[in-house]
């Protein structure tokens, strides 16, 4: 199922003014602004896009208020600072196909009344920042159309938490990237206390896909809950790693197995279980992701959702409480330290993870305290993979099944 | 490698906005330059931008990209994070602890682990990363 990315016998190169026609961006555009900021969030709203970089928040609800500011000043800003554990989905859309975004951000914009725009782009990425650079130098949207919008790209410098929407606006205006406690939402106080859209860069590249479409073709692919597709990056042990776009609601099994996207298990060619979403994901057992459909929805009976939709899958070799220790390593190095329940937790998760034994209960009442206390995301999501995994058995060292029940 | 002075960063950041905006394209450029930011670049970004030089140190020392210390044309970092892991990164680690004088680093998550193990070398991806490829691009790099 392709829509974001480009079908494979597309000829026209990546960032070619033919590639901006072909994909339908300049189309998109023009109907954009012949419709009319309104229309287009009545789109965007009525296609039922949700954002694509974990949360999953209605994208019309934010440009709506955004929109409605009296404020004369608003911002919008593409999130692409992609550092979540096992993801790399957004690496491979604006490599294969980066009008995409880039259109979707300049109809964002359009439709709140941003004449300024922002591209948060990880540091680690110099060669989509290449890209991007010449992309923003050619600036198609800005013959067709008569919309003045300014599109700068500024380059992160590896922080994990800088993905973090509050933290990176900080991070834009040069000061530390440490969250800042919402409410206010950036929608009503963003970049210098103005309403700011931000977005991932899946959610501009499915605006662009709708408007040159329509709101009917959107919702035609996907669930009813869930319109459209979602890539997913799948790593670890399967016979054909990387990203794929999936309809929303497709069986995770298919997705592992089926010869147009990972192509089966690798490795050992037996699975234990798949880390679905990224550090803050959730552990799912072999039986579990024969089960599971890819979806919010139907994540839920598993405690799980797409997260950031990163699949990392495990052969039986692997010992998933040394990959839930590292997990836990990861929290520890990224936490911005800025909250005690987090800056103390994510160490003493790493601790308790590394002891012979685990407390149980202990660790149950830690991740609990850090889901609740916690400033931002970060800390509140740190023990979900943990906490999955305890409440997997299955998934336990065979060795010290015993011991770790009666810890 | 020489390390820029308070003058030569002056020129470098000139035509930056003097706005504490421009701090994190500044600290690139100087880094970029030097391969390090040292207490008095910091310094001197900060008397160009601004921003009190304790602050540019707390932003600076904020990302893992940034180094304070040492200095090096082209850090070399290996991603050790979970799926990397699976597929020999932290023998790559030791390999390239054991022959390098200057530190390696390990990293978490590069966003390229559809083809581990991954490294950085400067700003330059390796995916997959061998020590046959974190060699080349060394040699490539001026000391
Ligand atoms: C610790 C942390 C890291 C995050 N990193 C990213 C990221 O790298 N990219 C991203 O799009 N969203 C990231 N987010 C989510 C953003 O805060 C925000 O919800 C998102 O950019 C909104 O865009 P969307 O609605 O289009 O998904 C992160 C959240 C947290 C708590
Ligand atoms: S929860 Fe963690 S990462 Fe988030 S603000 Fe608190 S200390 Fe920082
Ligand atoms: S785990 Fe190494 S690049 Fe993602």
């Amino acid at each position: 199922m392709r829509r974001l990315l480009p079908a494979d016998d597309t000829v026209s190169p990546p960032l070619s003014r033919e590639r901006w026609r072909d994909r339908g961006y300049h189309e998109a555009w023009e109907r954009a602004l012949t419709l009319g900021p309104q229309t287009v969030i009545e789109w965007v709203t009525a296609a039922g896009l949700t954002g694509r970089g974990g949360a999953a928040f209605p994208t019309g609800q934010k440009w709506a208020s955004v929109a409605q500011s009296a404020d004369p000043v608003k911002y919008v800003v593409m999130n692409a600072d992609e550092s979540e554990l096992g993801t790399f989905k957004d690496r491979a859309l604006l490599t294969r196909d980066p009008w995409g975004a880039l259109a979707g951000l300049a109809i964002a914009a359009f439709a709140v009344g941003a004449h300024e725009a922002y591209v948060y782009l990880r540091g680690e990425y110099a060669d989509v920042e290449r890209l991007l650079e010449e992309a923003l130098a050619l600036a198609p949207w800005a013959e067709a159309g008569s919309y003045p919008l300014a599109v700068r790209l500024i380059r992160g410098a590896g922080a994990y938490i800088a993905g973090e929407e509050t933290a990176l606006l900080n991070s834009i205006e040069g000061r530390r990237p440490e969250p800042r406690v919402k409410p206010p939402f950036p929608t009503a106080r963003g970049l210098w206390g103005h309403p700011t859209v931000i977005q991932n860069v899946e959610t501009l590249a499915n605006v662009a896909v709708l408007l040159a479409h329509d709101v009917a073709w959107f919702r035609a692919v996907g669930t009813e809950a869930a319109p459209g597709t979602k890539l997913m990056a799948v790593s670890g042990h399967v016979a054909r790693p990387g990203v794929y776009e999936i309809p929303m609601g497709l069986p995770l099994w298919t997705l592992l197995t089926a010869p147009e996207y990972a192509g089966g298990i690798g490795g050992s060619g037996r699975l234990r279980a798949v880390l679905l979403g990224g550090a803050a994901g959730t552990f799912l057992t072999a039986d579990e992701c024969r089960a599971a459909r890819l979806d919010n929805l139907a994540l839920q009976p598993f405690g799980a959702s797409l997260g950031s939709g990163a699949v990392m899958v495990f052969d039986d070799t692997v010992e998933i409480r040394q990959v839930v220790r590292q997990v836990a390593g990861f929290f520890a190095e990224e936490s911005c330290g800025q909250c005690v329940p987090c800056r103390i937790g994510t160490r003493r998760l790493l601790e308790q993870l590394s002891a012979s034994t685990l407390d149980i209960e202990r660790l149950r009442d830690l991740g609990g305290a850090m889901r609740d206390a916690s400033i931002c995301g970060l800390g509140q999501t740190a023990p979900q993979a943990l906490l999955s995994y305890l409440d997997r058995p299955s998934l336990w060292p065979r060795t010290s099944k015993e011991e770790e029940c009666h810890a | 490698m020489k390390e820029s002075n308070p003058a030569s960063i002056q020129s470098l950041l000139a035509d930056l906005p003097k706005e504490r905006a421009s701090l994190l394209p500044a600290l690139w450029r100087v880094f970029e330059a030097d391969g390090v930011l040292t207490r008095e670049a910091l310094a001197a970004v900060g008397e160009a931008l601004d921003v009190p030089a304790a602050e540019v140190y707390g932003v600076a020392s904020f990302y893992a990209l940034f180094h304070v210390e040492a200095q090096e044309r082209a850090p070399v970092r290996v991603c050790t994070d979970v799926v990397c892991s699976l597929f020999g990164a932290q023998e790559l680690l030791n390999a390239l602890r054991g022959r390098r004088e200057k530190p390696v680093y390990a990293a978490t998550c590069l966003g390229r682990c559809d083809a581990p193990p991954a490294a950085l070398v400067g700003r330059q991806a390796l995916a997959p990363a061998s020590l046959e490829g974190v060699d080349a691009v060394l040699k490539g790099v001026q000391p």
